[in-house]
């Protein structure tokens, strides 16, 4: 049984922080929770459907994450209790409702859950979506702990009627994927009816419907939200001040990077003599309070992620109570102690603290770590940025990098955010140009199939998975049909969203909730919509070479397509293998003319071996997933596959 | 001298880059990483090799002349403007029915056919047209195959390129249908340049025909001439009928016409830089016949040079067997296709000073080879 249902209130588990997360919204007794899966955020939702039968939820994969605020708003609208979820630059994509929906105010608790990734660990940008908190008027927790994480949920539900506005909940990576250990807390059971009132007065709040008009007056009542907000938020619980009575530099922070900072103090032994401020609401931010505590010291140091959101709004704050509080030093990330970009980490803490108080400190010995590094550099193995053993993109890349080049015009490719983006690394065919946003490979597509009367003479070619097909891509296809666009649209289905945990998607006949579910077909979709549309097996190397020359040779309007051939780690391939495939000695020729290595050297499956010793090339057994696909680019075919 | 042999890069650079390639085939079919599409030659992925086959086998890479006839034919036979001559004579196959497949007199289908019947060669590698007015080399073993692939294509057939599969095959003795820069790539593969790896089965090549080649024509340049006025696919035949200064395109629904003026424009770039207009490195060499001026007489008529033992063998076979129908030579007929022959040689030698910026560079020619000091360019 999941931990998620542990009924002894006061009982300890060890949990995620998304898990967390997840808990405390079950807690908080939600009845509808909708997301589009991307890391850090994924397990959230994941967990949530886990436990949706059990403890009566709706929880669903949205097609894209305005769609899933939308479904979760439907849900406060109608009195219940609703969650979103999505990573950073998801918000980015619901902005446009959010913005309407902090206009027009909630009903039942909706929360917002966005997890960001500083550092970009697992994204193609190093979004901040804790502007949009401040920009679009709503307010911001952000945990500073795993219990926090739980905790800081279930109030946010509270918060969110108690204001009636959408409350936005902000983790990162290092919150959302690591763990620690919780005590539970009551988990409630939801009794609630769904009821949309909508014939009251049209300003009425609970009967009048729901809209952001008249929008100068409810945009009045949305700033009274928040001024009421920053008054609650003085009482708040979740800020908290450890340290000294007069320190001699105060921190302050939020989110994962209290937990680097208070490490930071203790490594540097500092306990005695800087001061740590942890902010659990941060946007509005508490004006006494922080005066409180800025009145302590002259000395001032913030530790946040990514942008100086914390950092601008405080120093906002020390300006307009200068008179009261005295003119204070602030360090942070307009003078250079802490990075603009990338993540935190204790030791950068420790760097910035070091220098601040002229502490000498080195976290390493650097003799030791010279020789770390060293050791790292000749005994590690060399390992890149690849596609894995069986992943359909190699052989599609494959196959779009051969059409291109015998094409001969310079064509090329643009992409967008998927597993298929490494194509972009060594270990890819290095065919995309453009990398952006979801969907955007289509639309970028769209805007070059315009230019040849300008003197573009290169093939145009878009990428984009099946559940990027869905999330944005569909509207940038329909423009470059409608526009007569001379592109070639290539939709890699690999039947999953399978680069963040194969979680489903409208072409799937399941939904989240493990249901059967009507399966919308994309190669209908892209024939009703006008496309020229063609459906190939990319592991069949010669016909999808053949169909997408094609393809691009037709000049006429807007090709696509379909490449059908489910993801190597899919639930139904994992660990399943359709061939052995092994090398014949005897037929390999390994560096001779006539070969030069192609499978190690320009395929590069991660399981195909060079050995040195032999000269040959070698399939590593554990590595191969048993697709079969090299033993037809071996112009020996020394590469031989049995069915296994 | 001896040249060096080159990788893939240098082959690219010298050769494809260089708008040098014929298209022949002889780089392609030995590697997965030089590959033919359409009409062009292309590096689909790169390679290292530092000696490569690609290079060494190239007819556009540097070679020594002088060590090529010396390897193949008899000094006294050597003509500088094309070259060996051993015999000369105007020929066609006996059966008329047959000729109706063939470009001109049927010459070359019938000796190949006849080749394959007795047992000189086991695989005959004709040229077949594809879709869309693109062709490839094609091996068979079959009389009729061979006839029913006959026809001139003025567009490259990458033939070589089926040699060397073929050759890797079950086949043991092969005979080629080929053009000048083809049969060259093919005597290149007979002189065993040392290689650092690879095999190299030319032993299994047992005849050459040669066809007498004028130019090919860029497939995508084709295309643009024929501005949709036919489908590619309606294309039945070509020729350059002589005295006319036109193309003649034959289609199902008639004969398409071009001056040869708009036709230039659409030549290879490759061939402009070509010397050899009667595939001099052939067994023997067939073209179209020159009869006192009478074209419809003559288009079923062809002129033979025979260049080697092998091409005088299977003449003879020819003669006794009563496949070909023998005509008698005009007079001064050789010396008009010697003129011809000198006059591209000519061009060509122009073109390639004009191309490299000096008289001592002729790219892929030795300037100081005797056998075209010969020629004033
Ligand atoms: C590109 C080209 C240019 C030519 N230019 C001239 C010229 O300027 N003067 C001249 O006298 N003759 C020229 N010829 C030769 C001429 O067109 C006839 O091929 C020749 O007279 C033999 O006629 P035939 O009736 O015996 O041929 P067929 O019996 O019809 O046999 C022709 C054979 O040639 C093969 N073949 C056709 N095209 C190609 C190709 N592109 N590459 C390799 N093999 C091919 C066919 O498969 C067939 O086996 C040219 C031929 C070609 C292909
Ligand atoms: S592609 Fe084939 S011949 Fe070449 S190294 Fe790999 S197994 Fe050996
Ligand atoms: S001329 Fe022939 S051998 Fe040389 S690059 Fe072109 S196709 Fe290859």
């Amino acid at each position: 049984m999941s931990k998620l249902l542990e009924v002894r209130e006061g009982s300890c588990h060890l949990l995620m922080g998304n898990e967390a997360i997840a808990r405390g919204a079950l807690e908080a007794g939600i009845n509808v929770a909708a997301a589009y899966p991307g890391t850090p955020s994924s397990e959230i939702l994941e967990n949530l459907a886990q436990v949706a039968k059990v403890r009566n939820l709706y929880v669903e994969w949205s097609t894209n994450e305005k769609v899933a605020m939308e479904v979760a708003a439907a849900a406060s609208f109608a009195g219940l209790r609703s969650l979103c979820v999505m990573k950073q630059n998801g918000v980015n994509v619901a902005s446009d409702f959010m913005l309407h929906l902090a206009g027009s105010g909630t009903r039942g608790g909706m929360v917002l859950v966005t997890c960001d990734d500083p550092g970009a660990l697992s994204s193609v940008n190093e979004g901040e979506s804790r502007h949009f908190a401040r920009m679009i008027e709503v307010p911001l927790l952000e945990p500073g702990d795993f219990q926090e994480a739980k905790d800081m949920t279930r109030w946010a539900f509270e918060l969110s009627e108690e204001l009636r506005t959408l409350i936005m909940l902000r983790s990162v990576t290092r919150m959302s994927h690591a763990s620690g250990n919780i005590s539970m807390g009551k988990l409630q059971d939801q009794l609630r009816r769904a009821e949309f009132r909508y014939d009251g007065f049209i300003l009425d709040p609970n009967e009048g419907p729901v809209l952001s008009a008249p929008v100068a007056y409810k945009h009045g009542l949305q700033q009274g939200k928040i001024e009421k907000a920053r008054e609650l938020f003085e009482q708040s619980p979740f800020n908290t001040y450890e340290g000294p009575e007069k320190p001699e530099l105060l921190i302050i922070t939020s989110s994962a990077c209290t937990l680097y900072s208070r490490e930071a103090i203790h490594l540097l032994n500092l306990g005695g003599r800087v001061g740590l401020l942890k902010l659990g609401t941060t946007w509005p931010l508490p004006p006494n309070l922080l005066k409180k505590y800025l009145t302590l010291t002259g000395t001032i140091l913030i530790v946040e992620e990514v942008l100086p959101f914390l950092e601008e709004n405080v120093k906002i704050i020390a300006a307009e109570t200068a008179k009261e509080i005295g003119i204070k030093t602030f360090y942070g990330k307009n003078d250079g102690t802490i990075p603009m970009t990338g993540e935190l980490s204790p030791d950068l803490v420790v760097s910035a603290l070091s220098r601040i108080l002229e502490i000498p400190y080195a976290a390493i010995d650097p003799a030791y770590e010279k020789k770390a590094q060293a050791a790292a550099f000749f005994k590690a193995p060399q390992r890149g940025l690849a596609f894995c053993p069986g992943c359909p993109h190699r052989a599609s890349y494959w196959n779009i990098r051969n059409a291109l080049t015998l094409d001969d015009r310079q064509g090329f490719v643009c992409g967008d955010i998927g597993c298929y983006t490494l194509d972009i690394f060594p270990g890819g065919a290095n065919t995309l140009k453009t990398l952006h946003a979801m969907g955007s490979g289509t639309g970028v597509a769209s805007g070059f199939g315009q230019l040849s009367p300008f003197g573009l003479d290169k093939p145009v070619m878009a990428v984009c998975g099946d559940s990027t097909f869905f999330h944005a891509a569909m509207p940038a296809l329909v423009n470059a049909i409608h526009h007569r666009a001379n592109i070639t649209v290539v939709i890699l289905d690999n039947s999953g969203t399978a680069m963040t945990g194969f979680q489903s998607h409208p072409g799937l006949c399941i939904n989240a909730m493990g249901q059967e579910a009507p399966k919308v077909d994309i190669a209908k979709i892209c024939a009703a919509m006008g496309a020229k549309v063609a459906v190939c097996d990319p592991f069949d190397l010669p016909e999808t070479q053949k169909t997408l020359n094609r393809l691009m040779e037709d000049e006429v309007g807007v090709k696509v397509l379909i490449l059908n051939q489910k993801c190597g780690l899919s639930p139904e391939k994992k660990a399943v293998k359709k061939y052995d495939v092994h090398v014949d000695e005897n037929l390999c020729i390994g560096e001779d003319c006539g070969c030069n290595r192609l499978c190690t050297r320009i395929f590069r499956c991660p399981a195909l071996l060079w050995d040195k010793e032999k000269e040959k090339a070698r399939v590593d057994d554990v590595l191969c997933a048993g697709c079969g696909v090299c033993t037809g680019i071996c112009p020996q075919a020394a590469i031989v596959k049995e069915v296994a | 001298m001896a040249h060096q042999i080159m990788g893939q890069k240098e082959l690219k650079e010298q050769v494809q880059d260089a708008g040098l390639c014929t298209g022949c085939g002889a780089c392609i079919n030995l590697c997965p990483y030089q590959v033919f599409y359409h009409d062009r030659t292309i590096v689909l992925n790169p390679c290292d090799i530092k000696a490569g086959r690609c290079y060494a086998f190239c007819p556009r890479t540097p070679v020594d002349l002088q060590a090529l006839h010396a390897h193949f034919f008899q000094e006294s036979d050597l003509t500088p403007e094309i070259g060996p001559v051993k015999a000369f004579f105007i020929v066609r196959a006996a059966d008329a029915e047959q000729r109706k497949q063939a470009q001109h007199g049927g010459t070359v289908s019938a000796l190949m056919s006849l080749a394959l019947q007795e047992g000189m060669i086991d695989t005959a590698i004709v040229a077949e047209n594809q879709e869309r007015f693109l062709h490839a080399g094609v091996a068979v073993q079959q009389p009729m195959e061979i006839w029913e692939r006959g026809k001139s294509k003025f567009i490259v057939s990458p033939t070589v390129a089926e040699f060397n599969r073929a050759a890797r095959s079950d086949a043991e003795r092969i005979g080629v249908v080929a053009t000048p820069c083809q049969a060259f790539a093919l005597a290149k593969m007979r002189l065993k340049p040392e290689l650092s790896s690879g095999d190299n089965p030319i032993d299994k090549l047992k005849l050459v025909i040669g066809l007498f080649c004028g130019f090919t024509l860029s497939w995508a340049k084709l295309l643009d001439l024929l501005h949709k006025k036919t489908g590619l696919d309606a294309i039945t035949g070509m020729d350059v009928p002589p005295g006319k200064d036109v193309l003649e395109i034959y289609t199902e629904e008639g004969v398409l016409v071009f001056p040869m003026e708009d036709v230039q424009a659409c030549i290879r770039e490759a061939c402009r830089y070509c010397i050899d207009t009667t595939a001099e490195y052939a067994d023997l060499s067939v073209g179209s016949a020159r009869l006192s001026g009478n074209w419809e007489e003559s288009r079923s008529w062809n002129q033979v040079i025979v260049r080697t033992d092998v091409g005088m063998a299977l003449m003879a076979l020819a003669r006794n067997s009563g496949t070909l129908e023998f005509h008698d030579v005009p007079t001064g007929n050789l010396e008009m296709l010697k003129k011809a022959a000198w006059e591209k040689k000519r061009t060509a030698l122009k073109n390639l000073v004009e191309k490299s910026g000096s008289a001592d560079d002729l790219i892929y020619l030795d300037a100081r080879d005797r056998l075209l000091a010969d020629l004033k360019y």
